[in-house]
C-alpha cells in the first residue's frame, strides 16, 4: 500500500502497563485482555491519514521487564516517535517515568516525538496517579499527554494520531531531513520531497500488517 | 566409454521376482552382454535402487543398480528409469535433467574408496558410496533387497575389507599405487583420507573436516569409561561418521552440479536453492557450506545487488535440499522399555540420547522421559530409587512452598521485594499460553498452578528470582508433568541450564549471542560481513529464539518436539545455536538479497514464526554442528548456556552470577 510517509513508533513502559493491548486496540479496534505477554519485540502496522497524507505508522511494541532493557534499547534506533506508557493504577510505574524517558533520551533521536500516556483510564475507582500530575510530568519533560484507555478505546486514536501530527508537523517545519532515514521516517510514493520519491517500502515492508 | 540403454523393467513383477533369488541370478551375464560393448560383463545388476532427493520418502528417483566387469576392472553404474519420477512434485520442473544430474555414468571401482552399509530398523537398506576423493553419492536405497549380494559381488572381483572400526564400512582397498595402499592401511578409521590428492582444495579442506571429527571420535572412543566427565564433548562415534559422509554426500550432488548442469539449467532454477547449493569455495578452508549460498558466487565480500530471491520461502522450503541425517518417528513405549533393565536403569543413555535426538517421544511418554534428559533422575537409578527421590522431592517442593505461603499481609507490607515478584508472576501467568487449551478460559486452575510454582522457584533460587520468559518454559512442563510438584522439579533442572538466559545483567544471553554471531562467522563468513555492514552483529534479532529456545516460533507441540530433541544434548549442548544458524542460512539469500537493515530484519525474523519446518531444520542445524566440529565448539565460550557447571550436573549447585 502507498503512502506518503512511513512512521517508527515505539511503545515503552514498565510491563503491564498495557502496551500490546494499546497497540491491539489501535491496530485491530479490539481490546484482547488474554494475550501472550511480549518476549523482545512486536510489530504492529496501520495506516492513517494527516492533511490528506496517507501516511503508515509501523509500530514496536517492546518487552517492559526491566532486565531486558538493555536488549530493548537498541530498537529505540530510528524510532520518529514514542508512546511512554505507565498505567494510573499502578504508581510504580508512574515513577519509572523518569528512567524510560532518560533511556528515550540517550539511544533514541533527539527529535522523537514522545506522548505521555496514562493507561487503564477506565479504571478510575483504582486510581493512584491524577490527570494533573501526568500532566505535570509531560509539561516538565516537553512532552504530550493524554489519558487513554486500551479497554474503552478512550484516546487510543487520538494518541497515536496526535503523535503522528506532531512528527508531521515537524517534517513541515523543516526539522527532519527526510531523506535521513535514522530520523524514523522512510518517504514513500505519495511522498512530496521530490528526491526521495520511489522508494517504496513495499520490499523491505512485505508482509507487514496493514490493520 | 560404456553406454548402458535402459529397459524399464520395474513394473515387471516376474523380473523383480527373478533378482532377488541371490547372487546367482543376480550375475546375468548372459543379458548383460547384449547390451555392453565387447569384453563388458554385467555381473551384478539390481533394479528399484532409488535415491530419495529431498527429505520426502515419497520424492524417490528409481533405478537400475549394475556392476560391470571389463577386463581386470569393475565398474558401477546407476541409472535412474527414463519419464520415472515417483510421486514429485517437481516432475514439472524437467525431471530428466533431474535424473540426469544423480546417474552415476561407469565408476570404476578403483576411484571408490569405501561403501557404508545402513540397515535401519525401519525403511529400507542403503549403501553410501564414498570416493577416494572424499566425495559421496547420495544413499542408494535398496527397494529389492540385495545389498549383501551387491557387496558379495564386489568382493569377488575386487578386495573388500571390512573395517576394524565399523563393521558396516567397507573398505574398496584397490589401489594401484603401493604407497597409496599403505597410506590406506594406516588410515583406515578415515574414509577420505586420500582426498589429499586433489586439486581442488575445497575438497582438502572438507576433508580435513571430517578427520578432525574423526579424531575426535576416536579420542572419544577411548575414554568411554569416563564420559561422565566428558559431558562437554557430547561429540559421539555414529552420528559424526553417518553426517560426515551424508555432509559430503550433498557436496558430491553440488559437485556433479557443477560438472553436469547447463547454464541453462541455472537460469531456469535460479529460484531453487537446491541449484544455488554450494560447496566451499576455495579461499574459506575455515567456512562451512552455504547451505543457500549463491551458484558459482565468488566471495560475497560485495553484497551482488540483484541476488535472486525465492520467490515464496514456504515453496522454498518445501524444495530444499535437507542435510544431516533422516528423522525418524518419536520413540515409542515399546521402544521405551527396551533401553530399561529390569530394575529400570537406563542401560545405555548414550543410545537413548541418540534415539530421542533422532526423533523425540511419543506424548504419553514424555512424563516419564523428560526428568531423565533434564537431569531430574540419573539414569542409572532404579524404579525404587526414583520412587523415594519423588516422594522426597514432593516434601521438600511442599516445604519451599511453604516459605512463601506462610508470609501474612502484615509480612508482605513489608517485603517490597517480594509484593513486586508475586504482582509481576500474577500478571505473567495470566499472560502465558492462554490460547492453549490446558490453560484457557476464567479461573483456570492450571495457571494457579503456574503462579505458584514460579513463585516457589523464586524462592528456591532466590538469587535469579522470577524474571519474564520463565512462565514459556514453565508452561509445557506442567502440561507434561501435571503434577505440580514434578513440574517443579524439572523446571528447577532446566533452568540449571538455561537459568542464565535470564540473568539480571543478561550475560547468559550475551554469551549465547556472541557465540551465535561467532558460529555464523565460522558458517557463512558473507552472511557475517553482511550483518557487520548492516551493524547488526548484536544479533538481538535472534533474541527471542534464544531467550525462550524457539517457543514463541513454532507451535506448542513442535516445541516440545524441539526441547526434547536440544534437551539430549546428544551432537552439541549448543545445538540451539545451530538451529539459529540454519534458519538464518536459510533465509540468507533473502536477507542479504532484499537489503535487510536491523529493523527489518528484526521484523522479517519476527514473522518467521510459525513458518520454520522444524525436521528440516534440526537436519540442517545437525549437519551444521558435525561440520564445524572442534572449531565451532571453540566459537563457544566455556560456560555459554546451557553448559552445565562441571562439577555437578544436578540442581543443587548455586548459580556463579548472582544477581540481585
Amino acid at each position: 500500500m502507498s503512502y506518503a510517509y512511513l512512521f517508527k513508533y515505539i511503545i515503552i513502559g514498565d510491563t503491564g502497563v498495557g502496551k500490546s493491548c494499546l497497540l491491539l486496540q489501535f491496530t485491530d479496534k479490539r481490546f484482547q485482555p488474554v494475550h501472550d505477554l511480549t518476549i523482545g519485540v512486536e510489530f504492529g502496522a496501520r495506516m492513517i491519514t494527516i492533511d490528506n497524507k496517507p501516511i503508515k505508522l509501523q509500530i514496536w511494541d517492546t518487552a517492559g521487564q526491566e532486565s531486558f532493557r538493555s536488549i530493548t534499547r537498541s530498537y529505540y534506533r530510528g524510532a520518529a516517535g514514542a508512546l511512554l506508557v505507565y498505567d494510573i493504577t499502578r504508581r510504580e510505574t508512574f515513577n519509572h517515568l523518569a528512567s524510560w524517558l532518560e533511556d528515550a533520551r540517550q539511544h533514541a533521536n533527539a527529535n522523537m516525538t514522545i506522548m505521555l500516556i496514562g493507561n487503564k483510564c477506565d479504571l478510575a475507582h483504582r486510581r493512584a496517579v491524577s490527570t494533573e500530575e501526568g500532566e505535570q510530568f509531560a509539561k516538565e519533560h516537553g512532552l504530550i499527554f493524554m489519558e487513554c484507555s486500551a479497554k474503552t478505546a478512550q484516546n487510543v486514536e487520538e494518541a497515536f494520531i496526535k503523535t503522528a501530527a506532531t512528527i508531521y508537523k515537524k517534517i513541515q517545519d523543516g526539522v527532519f531531513d527526510v531523506s535521513n532515514e535514522s530520523y524514523g521516517i522512510k518517504v514513500g510514493y505519495g511522498g512530496i520531497q521530490g528526491n526521495a520519491t520511489g522508494r517504496d517500502a513495499s520490499t523491505s515492508q512485505s508482509g507487514a500488517c496493514c490493520g | 566409454m560404456i553406454e548402458t540403454e535402459l529397459h524399464d523393467l520395474s513394473d515387471d513383477a516376474d523380473y523383480a521376482a527373478s533378482q532377488q533369488q541371490g547372487s546367482q541370478s543376480i550375475t546375468r551375464s548372459d543379458s548383460g552382454r547384449r547390451s555392453e560393448p565387447e569384453g563388458a560383463e554385467v555381473v551384478y545388476m539390481k533394479d528399484n535402487v532409488s535415491i530419495h532427493p529431498t527429505q520426502y520418502m515419497s520424492e524417490r528417483i528409481s533405478g537400475r543398480l549394475k556392476l560391470i566387469k571389463q577386463g581386470d576392472s569393475l565398474f558401477l553404474t546407476w541409472i535412474p528409469y527414463k519419464g520415472q519420477n515417483t510421486n514429485t512434485r517437481l516432475s514439472e520442473r524437467g525431471d530428466s535433467d533431474r535424473n540426469n544430474l544423480y546417474t552415476i555414468r561407469p565408476l570404476p571401482l578403483t576411484d571408490v574408496r569405501s561403501i557404508r552399509r545402513h540397515t535401519p530398523p525401519l525403511g529400507w537398506q542403503y549403501i553410501i558410496v564414498v570416493l577416494a576423493s572424499g566425495l559421496a553419492f547420495p544413499p542408494l536405497y535398496f527397494y529389492n533387497g540385495g545389498v549383501k549380494e551387491f557387496l558379495t559381488t564386489i568382493k569377488q572381483h575386487v578386495s573388500l575389507v571390512r573395517s576394524a572400526d565399523d563393521a558396516n564400512v567397507f573398505i574398496v582397498n584397490d589401489f594401484q599405487d603401493p604407497l597409496q595402499k599403505t597410506l590406506s592401511s594406516l588410515e583406515l578409521p578415515g574414509v577420505v583420507s586420500v582426498a589429499a590428492q586433489s586439486t581442488n582444495a575445497s575438497l582438502v579442506a572438507s576433508s580435513s573436516q571430517v578427520n578432525q571429527g574423526r579424531s575426535d571420535v576416536s579420542s572419544y572412543d577411548s575414554n568411554t569409561g569416563s564420559q561422565s566427565l566428558r559431558r562437554q564433548k557430547n561429540k559421539s562415534n555414529d552420528p559424526t561418521k553417518d553426517l560426515s559422509i551424508q555432509v559430503l554426500e550433498k557436496f558430491s550432488l553440488v559437485t556433479k552440479f557443477a560438472r553436469e548442469t547447463t547454464s541453462q539449467l541455472f537460469g531456469e532454477n535460479s529460484g531453487d536453492p537446491f541449484l544455488s547449493n554450494e560447496w566451499k569455495r576455495p579461499s574459506h578452508s575455515q567456512s562451512l557450506p552455504d547451505l543457500q549460498s549463491q551458484p558459482s558466487t565468488n566471495d560475497l565480500e560485495e553484497v551482488p545487488c540483484e541476488v535472486p530471491v525465492p520467490a515464496d520461502p514456504m515453496e522454498f522450503e518445501k524444495l530444499a535440499l535437507v542435510w544431516g541425517k533422516p528423522r525418524q518417528p518419536p520413540m515409542t513405549k515399546e521402544e521405551w522399555i527396551t533401553f530399561l533393565d529390569s530394575e529400570g536403569r537406563v542401560v545405555d543413555s548414550n543410545d537413548l540420547r541418540k534415539r530421542i535426538f533422532y526423533g523425540g517421544v511419543v506424548h504419553e511418554l514424555r512424563k516419564e522421559v523428560w526428568p531423565f534428559l533434564l537431569g531430574c533422575y540419573d539414569y542409572n537409578s532404579t524404579y525404587a530409587e526414583r520412587e523415594y527421590l519423588r516422594s522426597v522431592r514432593k516434601q521438600d517442593y511442599e516445604i519451599i512452598k511453604l516459605q512463601w505461603q506462610s508470609i501474612s499481609p502484615e509480612q508482605a507490607k513489608r517485603f517490597t521485594k517480594f509484593r513486586e515478584r508475586k504482582g509481576l508472576i500474577e500478571k505473567d501467568v495470566v499472560r502465558t499460553d492462554r490460547a492453549f487449551s490446558f490453560y484457557d478460559g476464567d479461573d483456570n486452575p492450571n495457571v494457579n498452578v503456574l503462579h505458584d510454582i514460579l513463585l516457589t522457584y523464586s524462592f528456591y533460587n532466590f538469587d535469579l528470582g522470577y524474571c519474564q520468559g520463565m512462565s514459556d518454559f514453565l508452561s509445557p512442563l506442567l502440561f507434561v508433568m501435571e503434577d505440580e510438584f514434578e513440574a517443579f522439579w524439572c523446571f528447577a533442572a532446566l533452568l540449571e541450564r538455561v537459568g542464565p538466559n535470564f540473568n539480571r545483567d543478561q550475560s547468559g544471553m550475551h554469551a549465547q549471542l556472541f557465540a551465535l554471531s561467532k558460529l555464523v562467522e565460522l558458517s557463512d563468513s558473507p552472511l557475517h560481513n553482511y550483518f557487520k555492514q548492516q551493524d547488526c552483529l548484536n544479533y538481538f534479532f535472534c533474541f527471542r529464539w534464544i531467550l525462550i529456545q524457539f517457543k514463541r516460533e513454532m507451535r506448542y507441540e513442535e516445541t516440545m518436539r524441539l526441547w526434547e530433541v536440544l534437551w539430549t544434548h546428544y551432537p552439541s549442548e549448543h545445538l540451539h545455536l545451530y538451529v539459529c544458524v540454519a534458519i538464518l542460512k536459510r533465509y540468507r539469500n533473502k536477507i542479504i538479497g532484499e537489503q535487510m537493515d536491523f529493523d527489518t530484519l528484526l521484523k522479517f525474523i519476527n514473522e518467521l514464526s510459525g513458518q520454520i519446518d522444524l525436521d528440516s531444520i534440526v537436519r540442517d542445524a545437525e549437519a551444521l554442528c558435525i561440520c564445524a566440529g572442534e572449531t565451532g565448539e571453540a566459537c563457544i565460550p566455556p560456560g555459554t548456556p546451557p553448559s552445565l557447571p562441571i562439577e555437578n550436573g544436578l540442581v543443587s549447585s548455586q548459580l556463579e552470577d548472582e544477581v540481585l
